[in-house]
């Protein structure tokens, strides 16, 4: 039932895209200089709260330490990593059961892991770079500082989930369209890779 | 508290995570805090088994609970190139029991 | 802090550390934290044949919480200097 998560997470498009360009570059300078490059660029200094910030209205995957996941658009998170999710397709942790529902809160301790779409990690830098220019104070990840709220800076408005303009091939995503009704279990691929 | 086995070296390189569920996954560390959450980017879990050779699913972009965090290993790119996956066997690793 | 500061002092040894997932990684203790995050370098997995999971690492972050028992050579204990460390701990100073 689910879409192809490769192509939905951003696939080989994104992963041909800076990140992997950064890190090549960063190995010949090191090995120009033989010596090794702490700072290198913005990318190093990415918390993982702040990069689950900027995936605010983008689709993602939450694994639960209990083997559940959801499907969902990231709606809203805190410092403690609990998120809220709108149009989400839980998964048992079998994968076998789904649920819909339009949306949910999840508590951060019981998250194993998020899987986001690729694109976010180049708007972390953007964003980054811009709070940056505008000489705000470098606590990243706190609301304030990244201006996304109002004034839509970001290019991401903070209403509207599950259609943030991106431009990635992350569109589409589980709530809408595809998933069968909550009664009916569609097939079971995707979701929880659950192993035995 | 400085000096002491953080991540930052590791920042930008391969890295080889072992979760506490038993997964091993592999991808560039770009990011971590004090709890040990972290960001693999071009991530692939490495699973395996007793019956084929090391499959490899891939992933994309993760972030990891630290309290679901075993190992970070830096992965030796000539070591791992040279590994044969496909020939290797063996059961997958038990999950963490507290 | 004591044990904290008792493997601060341990750093350069060569240890074993088990973990709960049954899996025992030897190797130089390269630092530590309070926490007991663990570094260890030069690491190899104790039994390879059934662990050859991390056959490409060989520098590694061991996350204090998942550490069961760590092994140390027995020249790096000294018993009384942990004698008076643990009264003074006790003492709570």
């Amino acid at each position: 039932m689910w879409p192809n998560y490769d192509e939905q997470y951003g696939g080989e498009r994104n992963r041909a895209r800076s990140p992997r360009r950064q890190r090549e570059r960063k190995r010949e300078i090191e090995r120009g200089c033989g010596c090794k490059l702490f700072a290198f660029s913005a990318f190093e200094k990415m918390l993982p709260l702040s990069l689950l910030k900027t995936a605010q209205g983008h689709p993602m995957l939450v694994e639960l330490k209990n083997g559940e996941t959801y499907n969902g658009h990231l709606v809203n998170c805190d410092t403690w990593m609990n998120i809220h999710l709108r149009e989400v397709i839980c998964t048992s942790k079998d994968g076998d059961r789904f649920w819909r529902m339009p949306e949910c809160y999840i508590r951060g301790n019981t998250i194993k892991y998020l899987r986001v779409p690729d694109e976010v990690i180049d708007k972390v830098q953007e964003e980054t770079n811009k709070s940056r220019s505008d000489r705000k104070p470098p606590g990243v990840g706190r609301g304030r500082g990244r201006g996304g709220r109002e004034d839509g800076a970001s290019g991401r408005p903070a209403k509207g989930i599950g259609r943030g303009q991106d431009d990635g091939g992350g569109r589409g995503m589980g709530g809408r369209g595809r998933g069968g009704p909550s009664s009916k279990s569609g097939g079971n691929r995707g979701g929880g890779r659950g192993r035995g | 508290m400085s000096g002491g086995p953080g991540l930052e070296s590791l920042v930008d390189q391969q890295i080889s995570v072992i979760t506490n569920d038993g997964r091993n996954i592999v991808g560039v560390l770009k990011g971590f805090d004090q709890a040990t959450n972290i960001i693999l980017d071009e991530s692939h879990e490495r699973v395996y088994s007793t019956k084929e050779g090391v499959q490899q699913l891939v992933l994309g972009l993760y972030i990891i609970r630290g309290d679901n965090i075993s190992i970070v290993g830096e992965v030796d790119e000539e070591l791992d190139s040279n590994l044969d996956m496909s020939k290797l066997r063996a059961h997958p690793l038990k999950p963490i029991i507290h | 802090m004591l044990f904290f500061s008792y493997f601060k002092d341990l750093v350069g040894r060569e240890v074993t550390v088990e973990l709960k997932n049954d899996l025992a990684i030897r190797g130089t203790l390269h630092s530590v934290d309070q926490y007991l995050n663990i570094k260890l370098e030069n690491t190899r997995v104790v039994d390879q044949d059934k662990y050859p999971h991390m056959l490409s690492v060989r520098n590694c972050f061991i996350r204090g919480s998942v550490v069961r028992y760590v092994q140390l050579p027995p020249e790096g204990v000294d018993v009384e200097l942990l004698h008076d460390a643990t009264r003074r701990e006790a003492r709570g100073g």
